[in-house]
């Protein structure tokens, strides 16, 4: 960590934010029904906005870092000591292994396998879990952009089941603009009940509906997702540029793996040698 | 596909017990890859295994290498490049070659590498160490020093070449940089100290490399090494598969000493 340039920030700092990231695909394989199949790469589609901090030490200004520690021992425990399990009253485990988890997981697939198409209107925007895009892979990209506007004409989606990671997702493919997108869903027992959430019915006068119409009717507008912005990060932003411009940053100190020399011993014999055969050269 | 069958007398010994980690190619070499160290779970029964653990406690099962069977249906997974750790899959933490992965910078070339790599050679030469040079298939070098011990460790490998590396910076500064920032290596050689860590794997020799020109990971001898570089002549570095099987039936295994050699690293 080099501190002492007087402008680190502008980078990181511009606009074009994830461009190089959202490149990068997450899987690949093939969207496929009937006799379709189109080859794709699932990239991510937000990138959450939050400006991030790195915890330092007050003193010396050394990145924290995260350790598992034993409040037994009061010890960092290693990684070869660390074992899963499952509580199943406080204080009390059910130990899992990695095969016996790894014997749960699905197999991992090379395609989306749309089951079914569905009308869009009938997803209740509770069961949207995370929205990533899919881009065409060579020779995929007429299949693509086919599906991408029919479906938008009819408003309908495909309803795939799709293994990504450890676990299989029931996912909507969909078009976004002229591109298709993909969101995971959340399976039915995810979603918490409301029950508890909706009143007792009462009765309601037809003016009150009428001037609850009204009012509504008179806020309507268009949606416009770029009128709005996070102020908060905008805030920061501007207080961390200002900061770069006016203050120098602290320096972390330099780890001993980077910039440490050998063992002197060692050192010493080495230029010794090199004396000796940058003369015979 | 054939490269592999061709090579495959060659290049078993060195994938042979190692963690295998695949560089997939799943649609051609201009499209993007990903590496991928777990063994397939739909592998066939046969393809030999081993489990090891990762740095955060995982655990996770790996293919080994060892047959022809293996090695082609490896292939067929639209896998070209070969990616191997310096130790073996039972003896994880001990590595059996220390290795300077010399990347020439921008502005720099081949030739730059040959340099550094042949005073790396007399100077482990003057420490009575052997080492053997390998191409990347890309613009570098790999020089491997054969350990080949119960008792070597990456702590002293990197430790050993960390070193070295550093003791040449500060003698050739104009020519070798142990620093990995990109701006940093401009017209100079950057050598890859910490390649010798057990999470870290080498392009194995004579695996093919993905790119436009089919070219091999080749062993050379000093001898064509110090030959080309006084000619100037980079490229005899780029070392074509067509080329790499008429020159294995000819020269043999020059890698073989990097298998068997044991060597101990001084002054630690």
């Amino acid at each position: 960590m080099k501190g002492t340039r007087s402008a680190p920030l502008p980078s990181k700092l511009s606009a074009n934010r994830g461009k190089d990231t959202a490149e990068q695909g997450i899987w690949s394989g093939t969207v496929s029904f009937s006799l379709v199949a189109i080859p794709v790469r699932l990239v991510r589609a937000v990138e959450p906005d939050r400006v991030s901090f790195r915890m330092l030490h007050s003193r010396d200004y050394s990145p924290l870092l995260r350790r598992m520690v034993c409040p037994e021992e009061e010890k960092i425990v290693p990684a070869e000591e660390i074992i899963r399990g499952y509580e199943i009253t406080p204080g009390k485990y059910l130990l899992i292994t990695d095969e016996e988890l790894e014997s749960v997981s699905p197999e991992r697939s090379r395609t989306i396998e749309i089951i079914e198409f569905i009308d869009m209107k009938d997803v209740d925007s509770i069961y949207y879990d995370h929205p990533y895009y899919l881009v065409p892979l060579k020779g995929g990209e007429k299949s693509y952009s086919l599906l991408a506007e029919v479906m938008r004409r009819a408003d309908k989606a495909g309803l795939a089941k799709f293994v990504l990671g450890e676990r299989e997702y029931l996912v909507a493919v969909k078009s976004t603009g002229s591109a298709l997108s993909l969101i995971t869903l959340h399976y039915c027992d995810e979603i918490l009940g409301d029950e508890d959430i909706v009143p007792e019915e009462a009765r309601i006068e037809p003016e009150e509906t009428s001037r609850m119409k009204r009012i509504i009717k008179g806020m309507i507008s268009d949606f416009n997702p770029d009128k709005y912005a996070d102020k908060r990060r905008e805030k920061i932003l501007t207080l961390l540029k200002k900061k770069a411009r006016e203050t120098a940053p602290v320096e972390a100190p330099e780890v001993e793996e980077e910039e440490g020399e050998g063992p002197a011993d060692l050192i010493a014999m080495l230029q010794k040698s090199m004396r000796k055969v940058k003369k015979n050269r | 596909m054939d490269y592999y069958r061709r090579i495959s007398p060659f290049i078993l010994p060195h994938l042979k017990d190692r963690a295998l980690t695949l560089k997939r190619y799943p649609n051609g070499v201009d499209e993007e890859y990903f590496y991928e160290k777990r063994c397939p779970s739909n592998r066939p029964a046969w393809i030999k295994t081993a489990r090891i653990t990762r740095d955060e406690g995982e655990q996770m099962t790996v293919c080994l290498v060892n047959d022809l069977d293996t090695l082609i249906w490896v292939e067929n997974l639209a896998s070209l490049e070969l990616h191997v750790p310096l130790a073996k899959a039972a003896f994880p933490e001990t590595p059996d070659s220390m290795v300077f992965d010399l990347d020439p910078g921008d502005s720099a070339d081949v030739l730059d590498c040959a340099r550094v790599a042949l005073i790396l050679r007399d100077l482990l030469l003057e420490l009575r160490l052997a080492s053997y040079v390998k191409t990347s298939g890309r613009k570098g070098l790999h020089v491997y020093v054969p350990l080949n011990r119960r008792d070597a460790t990456f702590e002293d490998t990197k430790k050993f070449s960390k070193s070295v590396s550093e003791v040449l910076q500060r003698n050739y500064p104009d020519l070798v940089t142990v620093k990995m920032a990109k701006e940093l290596r401009t017209r100079k050689v950057f050598i890859n100290w910490s390649q010798n860590d057990h999470s870290k794997t080498m392009i194995c020799v004579y695996s093919l490399r993905a790119q436009d020109k089919p070219t091999v990971s080749f062993p050379l001898s000093w001898e064509e090494l110090e030959d080309s570089a006084s000619r100037r002549d980079s490229g005899r570095f780029d070392i074509l598969h067509s080329e790499a099987l008429r020159r294995v039936e000819k020269e043999g295994n020059l890698f073989q000493e990097v298998l068997v050699k044991k060597q101990k690293l001084p002054y630690l």
